[in-house]
């Protein structure tokens, strides 16, 4: 466990203006994940006393133990198992519920049905769990910048909540992308139906202890050699901590019901920065540059090989994806920290030497 | 126009979809899910004309010619028998049935309707599966084949059907009265069961938990298996599955009395093995350069079928439905014979019988198929209760 917590003085007790009571019960999907259980530590580290954990059976929730032992007096984690897919087990998980921190996800998956039904049916289900107990005063649903279709190229790249979301996500070629744009719809929908209030977060790349991959938003390492792609690009990073505090703002603040937050935190590197960190903080390895003018070309080839040979290489490098993963823009966390009151505790260059320091353990033991 | 429909909205349905839709002469009129908002989204990502939750109504407003069963295998049997009920041809992904018994009554049905069926066993048309079979029919092996080898293994470290299987107690194929090995091994039994020509082969099967599972707590799912298969006393066959070995081989090797074949479908290679040898030292030089040469034909072989856009992933799966719908509008010959169908399935059971012993109960009691329902739902509700135990 990371020991960052708490270290920036985050942990505040339950505060006036929240949407929940400290006895209230609180249900967050995905807990023992890598964001999951960080937003666990913080609700019960804000005096919060029923933390509800759903979980898979496999579903390593030791850690649940420790984070009890810290939480002040009277705390109670309950672990619920079961499956998102069961609206059984939904209706268990959701009974007395006040605020939902929907994070289980398909993270990962390649497969777009596979990616769709752990993303769209289960948060249904949790909905619709929610409609029939009717005790709901908040959903947080966990997005994902991968949403945006980033094409448009005004107000100087820069990308914010306001920016369109992919009208057609099954030609991104990406499953997760798919599943996130109609998992933010299904939640829209329930909203305008069952007047259900709900917040949903868009996080960047979500990093930290836990998480030692390298975003593709950086590059790709499939073709044998590590194909360097955002060049000067800002990286959109978001530490875990600083995460998890946005999202545990999301369930709690009063007067945010269907707002859009992107989580990005401040003094972001661009890539090239990045990459010059992590080759002399982790390993060294070789990479070359596309330059963005070079990379766009060659996404357009493949995605037009992938459409003439019938999907014979499949279309994951598309010029869709280009715009959203490699094209040059500017972030902005200015409406989390306006209306959330957020902001990142844990500075860019001190979660990088984390992350650093986490990669080069896990190379160590593996 | 062919009109055909998906049943079942799930991962396999996503290969279905992509290979119909390059085949010409076909549209997918309907799609079904008793989950809509799967339907729906495969629905929203090919070209598809309806999505229904309910099968019935996929069968009368959409009216299929053809409908591709793309469920879990508990639920083929029904929803086959509905549709050839219905007047329509089935396409049946693997396993075709959970039992034997079933898949000969699905046959006998289909005949009796005069429609076809077939199986989804698309292993056995890859480009190299076709060659394979061309070169046996040529005389290569010089007689029928006297000894077989299967291996079709699994890597359990794959991410994500693992952890779905690992992390769901009650995932679908927990509940196969087979488990792993039922949703698995139908394409390394159907390779034996195309070149055995006893109906009723001697099969001994063993099977057991590798030490990987037994450490992550999973008792109940065997993920070893090794058969022995003899065909009277013609030919033998073994059959591998593991989990555990490396290289993580789907490999067919057919042995002849002259000569043999290997066939590797991870590489898509086919390797003549011949049956005499070179005089004395030249027998340990000449062979290699015969083999280095089939390697490197192999090579050429591959590259050009992807030059020619025609090397898919599931090119065999596309072959499969262009011949089974060729069958349906030209009365050409199935592509799989239903012998060979039913011989998988009797095999599968022979197999699990071994494994299972409730599962041998209830194979005992089966009588009449009128009596089906019942035993399905015993040996449903056992693999359930009771663990799978060698």
């Amino acid at each position: 466990m990371s020991p960052i917590h708490g270290a920036h003085g985050m942990s505040a007790a339950v505060e006036g203006d929240s949407t929940v009571a400290p006895n209230d019960p609180i249900l967050i999907t995905g807990a023992t994940g890598f964001i999951g259980s960080r937003v666990a530590r913080r609700l019960l580290d804000r005096g919060f006393r029923h933390v509800r954990c759903f979980v898979r059976p496999s579903s390593d929730v030791a850690g649940f133990e420790a984070i009890a032992g810290r939480s002040r007096d009277g705390a109670n984690i309950e672990v619920i198992e079961g499956n998102l897919l069961s609206r059984d087990d939904c209706m268990a998980a959701t009974r007395n519920v006040s605020v939902i921190f929907h994070l289980a996800a398909a993270r990962g998956e390649k497969s777009f049905s596979d990616a769709f039904m752990n993303s769209v049916v289960t948060t249904r289900n949790l909905l619709e769990a929610s409609v029939q107990h009717g005790c709901l005063r908040r959903f947080v649903s966990i997005s994902s910048f991968a949403v945006y279709t980033n094409t448009r190229k005004s107000r100087w790249r820069l990308l914010d909540e306001s920016s369109p979301v992919e009208k057609h996500p099954e030609l991104r070629g990406h499953a997760y992308t798919f599943a996130k744009v109609k998992q933010d719809e299904v939640v829209k929908e329930y909203s305008d139906r069952f007047r259900i209030p709900y917040v949903i977060i868009r996080p960047g790349y979500v990093y930290g202890s836990g998480n030692e991959a390298i975003t593709n938003r950086v590059g790709i390492g499939t073709f044998g050699i590590f194909l360097h792609l955002g060049g000067p690009n800002t990286i959109p990073f978001t530490f875990v901590d600083n995460c998890a505090e946005a999202i545990v703002l999301a369930g709690l603040k009063k007067g945010v019901d269907g707002q859009v937050f992107n989580v990005v935190d401040d003094d972001l590197p661009s890539s090239r920065e990045f990459l010059r960190l992590y080759k002399r903080n982790v390993r060294r390895f070789r990479s070359i540059y596309l330059p963005h003018a070079l990379s766009y070309l060659l996404c357009g080839l493949w995605e037009k090989y992938s459409s003439w040979s019938e999907e014979q290489l499949p279309p994951v490098y598309n010029r869709r994806a280009w715009h959203a993963f490699w094209k040059r823009t500017r972030y902005s966390n200015e409406k989390a920290k306006t209306l959330l009151g957020w902001t990142p505790q844990v500075p860019t260059g001190e979660g990088l030497n984390i992350y650093f320091r986490s990669c080069r353990e896990k190379a160590r033991h593996a | 126009m062919l009109k055909v429909a998906i049943v079942g909205c799930g991962k396999i349905a996503d290969a279905h979809a992509s290979q119909i839709q390059r085949i010409k002469g076909c549209e997918i009129v309907g799609v079904c899910d008793r989950e809509l908002l799967m339907a729906k989204q495969l629905y929203e990502r090919f070209p598809v004309k309806s999505y229904h939750a309910d099968l019935s109504e996929l069968l009368n407003q959409a009216r299929p010619d053809v409908v591709h069963i793309t469920t879990p295998p508990q639920s083929h049997y029904e929803i086959a028998k509905f549709c050839l009920e219905h007047g329509a041809h089935v396409y049946v992904e693997k396993p075709v049935t959970l039992f034997a018994l079933e898949a000969r009554s699905l046959v006998a049905l289909a005949s009796e309707q005069g429609l076809k069926l077939t199986v989804g066993h698309d292993d056995q048309f890859t480009h190299v599966a076709r060659r394979m079979r061309q070169i046996v029919q040529d005389g290569y092996l010089g007689g029928a084949p006297t000894h077989m080898e299967s291996y079709y293994c699994y890597d359990l470290i794959q991410p994500g059907y693992a952890r779905a299987l690992f992390g769901d107690k009650q995932h679908w194929v927990r509940r196969l009265p087979g488990r792993l090995l039922q949703n698995i091994i139908s394409h390394g039994i159907a390779r034996i069961a195309e070149f055995v020509t006893s109906d009723a082969p001697r099969v001994m099967a063993y099977g057991f938990v590798s030490p990987l599972l037994k450490r992550a707590q999973e008792h109940d799912i065997i993920d070893e298996l090794r058969v022995i298969i003899a065909d009277e006393d013609r030919a033998t066959a073994y059959f591998t599955f593991s989990s555990q070995m490396r290289p993580s081989l789907h490999q067919f090797r057919l042995y002849g009395p002259k000569n043999g074949l290997i066939l590797d479908h991870d590489q898509e290679s086919l390797i003549k093995i011949r049956g005499t040898r070179f005089k004395s030292y030249t027998e340990k030089f000449v062979p290699h350069l015969d083999l280095a040469r089939q390697h490197l034909g192999n090579l050429k072989r591959n590259v050009n079928t992807f030059l020619a856009r025609d090397f898919h992933m599931k090119s065999g799966m596309k072959f499969l439905i262009e011949s089974f719908y060729r069958s349906i509008t030209e009365g050409a010959p199935l592509p799989i014979p239903y012998r060979e169908i039913q011989l998988t399935a009797t095999i599968m059971d022979a197999i699990f019988e071994q494994l299972v012993p409730r599962r041998t109960a209830a194979a005992n009691s089966l009588g009449e198929p009128d009596r089906l329902p019942q035993v399905r739902q015993s040996v449903l509700e056992g693999a359930v209760r009771q663990p799978c135990r060698v």
